[in-house]
């Protein structure tokens, strides 16, 4: 109910403001093509037609209102059947999700407040969510979207007061919780979890058994909110943040109960977790070796992270262990060779045990599970990116590839090039290859790689 | 796209950063005068180009960039500056670019700060709509073009008084310039300085340049550049409009003009609603802005 005041405030204010020449608006309609490389036999991936429209209404100079709203259709799902199962969720947009922005936003002095829906983004990490986890993500397909796209945002308090030059204290009181989604079974970036999952349940009731499902979303309750806390500030030429957050885990943990026989009931539950971190940023701009080359990095530690406990042969979680996992990374940019930027990032995700200290499993069923493939989890995972661009013909055309990967020989190289037909016409192609093993994150896509286009005309 | 926003920004300020070792006091008005060295002159020319004489600016721009079939790719921009000069933390400027149009780029902001020191890069901050989020940039080397632009980073950004030697080759009227985009003809027969100025560093994409400084302003209303073989591979024009603030005359540039003359490809920016000294806070140049951007 508050949420559609909140809309219905928005548009009528917007109405009179265009009345006012105090509207701005811009938008743009684009339309995505993926096509599966595999075999090169052509199989179309989605064929996505968006719409987005954004506005601004300033109904003082301290008080603005945006809002944004996106509307998508992918015609794959209509003529291809062997997606089928997932033409619901991929098919078109979702509930609200229409809705990417409404807020309201008010400055005053030290003082700057945006209240409503909306999206916050925290760290330097390029890529890889470390910091960023104040918003759910839409992983439905993979991470392959720009940020900006897989952010599902959510209605919030967003306060924040500088009490000094450079320096920010951010509060963020979210009462809105919404679950990360991943693909559906029947499209192209399912996880092989998903998979794995779908294909016991359908052997279940092959046999006659059940699978009942049941997921738990937290009450709607003030104490069931998401909190967080960001301060900000600058020692010498070091941007640095500390930063907190305190709320459910956007993505829930299946327990399998066995009721007798092939019946089963699957519990689908959302943790409360903490996360404690850290960023900075530093451009060594004096004289010198280093001079030109910015230095970032993210550290966090994650406070009661449900994690999968379970035997990654046969792809059977038995618990969800709370484990305190740390997650780190520092990255470093560069240009050379007049305009070649080079960008590297290195990452360690490091979980609380290699082992479950529990003895009242068998061992194979102790070790912890990648949650996207039920394959196993390293203790430590190291994980690498570069990322290398640069422009020709006056920056009218913009290549740039970049190669990530961990230290299981997994990973993702995704090379583009987008060129500017005109102010208002960009066109980009590329292509996602995967590789590695079918248990990890990245091998799971190994058989869906895609080369993609993007036609985007913006007005 | 960090590289493509520092490049615009520096297309934005027109008027770059840090001209620094200038003995020359901060908001001041200065002009050349008969007898003056070569590098006196050229102080004045950079402190006009960088506009030291103001604590704060205002400005809209545009940036057109013509290919030689005519075809017209533009960008517009709003921007903030402020000069502190300050040496407690060495900052002479720190600017503020926002990118409003097209659609493709609005949003895109980028912060700058600039270091009086001239041994010292900028820092800068750059806006992603498409992450929404903050990155700290490297800026991009002086010799790269920007944004498809017949200017250099250096051309606009980062050049400083100290990374030249300069001589007075004559004292002579300017024959005029005829802009390709407005079809007028500017400064014909104005009184100028016209100065070599020839790189410390070697090799480099130059071997020197020609300048026509205006007697009247200081500004460097034409410039010639030479390849390293010695021949005239670009020229760059500014117009100057005289601003009376508070009973002072800022030079502002209101129009700028480079063309490359190996691809017939050039560059025009026009900045309009220039305002000088409007009392800009310096907390409009923060991080924390930044975040506060909506598209």
């Amino acid at each position: 109910m508050k949420k559609s005041v909140l809309v219905v405030l928005f548009l009528l204010s917007s109405s009179l403001a265009f009345a006012e020449g105090q509207f701005d608006f811009s938008g743009y309609l684009k339309n995505e093509i993926g096509i599966r490389l595999q075999d090169f036999n052509g199989d179309l991936q989605k064929f996505k037609n968006i719409a987005e429209v954004a506005g601004e209404y300033k109904v003082k100079e301290d008080i603005v209102l945006f809002a944004k709203v996106k509307y998508w259709y992918d015609l794959m799902y209509d003529f291809r059947s062997q997606y089928d199962k997932g033409q619901d969720a991929m098919g078109h947009i979702q509930r609200t999700d229409w809705l990417r922005d409404c807020y309201l936003d008010y400055t005053n002095g030290a003082w700057f407040l945006r209240l409503g829906k909306q999206q916050v983004a925290w760290g330097q990490a390029d890529g890889i969510t470390i910091l960023d986890r104040v918003n759910p993500v839409d992983l439905s397909e993979y991470w392959l979207q720009d940020f900006v796209d897989m952010r599902i945002p959510l209605w919030m308090a967003n306060v924040n007061y500088a009490p000094k030059l450079n320096s920010n204290l951010q509060i963020l009181i979210i009462p809105d919780f919404e679950q990360s989604t991943s693909a559906p079974i029947g499209a192209p970036f399912t996880t092989y979890a998903y998979t794995r999952y779908d294909n016991w349940k359908e052997s279940m009731k092959r046999i006659g058994g059940s699978v009942d499902e049941n997921v738990y979303f937290p009450a709607k309750k003030f104490e069931n909110s998401t909190f967080g806390l960001q301060w900000s500030d600058r020692i010498g030429d070091l941007d640095y943040t500390l930063n907190f957050l305190d709320g459910y885990y956007y993505s829930a943990r299946n327990t399998t109960i066995g009721l007798g026989g092939v019946r089963f009931k699957v519990d689908r539950a959302f943790k409360r977790w903490q996360m404690y971190g850290s960023s900075f940023n530093k451009t060594f701009t004096n004289p010198g070796l280093m001079q030109g080359i910015t230095l970032r990095g993210d550290l966090a530690l994650y406070k009661h992270e449900p994690t999968y406990i379970g035997d990654p042969v046969t792809a059977s979680a038995k618990e969800i262990k709370r484990w305190d996992n740390v997650f780190w990374l520092i990255g470093a940019d560069k240009y050379v060779a007049t305009n070649w930027l080079l960008s590297f990032q290195f990452a360690q995700y490091i979980l609380d045990e290699a082992k479950a200290k529990d003895n009242t499993r068998p061992v194979q069923q102790q070790y912890p599970m990648n949650p996207f493939t039920y394959g196993p989890a390293d203790q430590v995972e190291n994980i690498f990116s570069v990322k290398v661009s640069t422009d020709f013909m006056n920056e009218r055309l913009k290549p740039e590839v970049m190669w990530s990967f961990t230290d299981d020989n997994q990973g993702r190289i995704s090379p583009k090039v987008t060129y500017e037909i005109k102010d208002n016409l960009w066109f980009t192609c590329g292509i996602h290859y995967f590789y590695g093993d079918l248990l990890d994150s990245n091998g799971q896509y190994r058989e869906q790689g895609q080369f993609y286009t993007q036609l985007k005309y913006t007005f | 796209m960090k590289k493509l926003c520092v490049a615009v920004l520096s297309i934005a300020l027109l008027a770059g950063y840090a001209a620094a070792a200038s003995d020359l006091e901060y908001f001041k008005v200065y002009k050349p005068t008969q007898g003056m060295s070569a590098d006196e002159i050229m102080k004045i020319e950079y402190f006009v180009k960088y506009t030291e004489f103001a604590h704060d600016a205002s400005f809209y721009g545009k940036a057109y960039f013509i290919d030689k079939s005519g075809s017209v790719r533009e960008r517009e921009t709003t921007r903030l500056r402020i000069t502190l000069g300050r040496k407690s933390d060495d900052i002479a400027y720190k600017d503020l670019v926002m990118f409003t149009a097209p659609a493709q780029v609005k949003g895109l902001a980028t912060l700058t700060w600039t270091y009086m020191d001239p041994e010292k890069q900028q820092d800068s901050w750059l806006w992603i709509p498409s992450l929404k989020k903050i990155r700290k940039i490297s800026v991009a080397n002086a010799d790269d073009s920007f944004m498809g632009s017949d200017f250099t980073i250096e051309d606009i950004l980062t050049r400083r008084f100290e990374d030249e030697t300069y001589s007075v080759l004559s004292q002579e009227n300017f024959k005029g310039y005829f802009c390709d985009f407005t079809k007028k003809t500017y400064y014909q027969d104005t009184p100028c300085f016209v100065i070599e100025a020839k790189p410390k560093r070697s090799p480099w994409y130059y071997s020197k340049r020609i300048l026509w400084v205006d007697k009247a302003t200081g500004g460097g209303i034409y410039e010639e550049m030479y390849d390293p073989n010695g021949k005239l591979f670009k020229t760059i024009f500014k117009k100057f409009q005289a601003y009376n603030v508070n009973g002072k005359e800022y030079p502002a540039q209101e129009l700028l003009e480079g063309k490359d003359l190996r691809t017939g490809h050039r560059t025009v920016i026009t900045n309009e609603d220039i305002r000088f000294d409007i009392g800009i806070s310096e907390d409009q140049f923060t991080e924390q802005k930044l975040m506060q951007s909506r598209w």
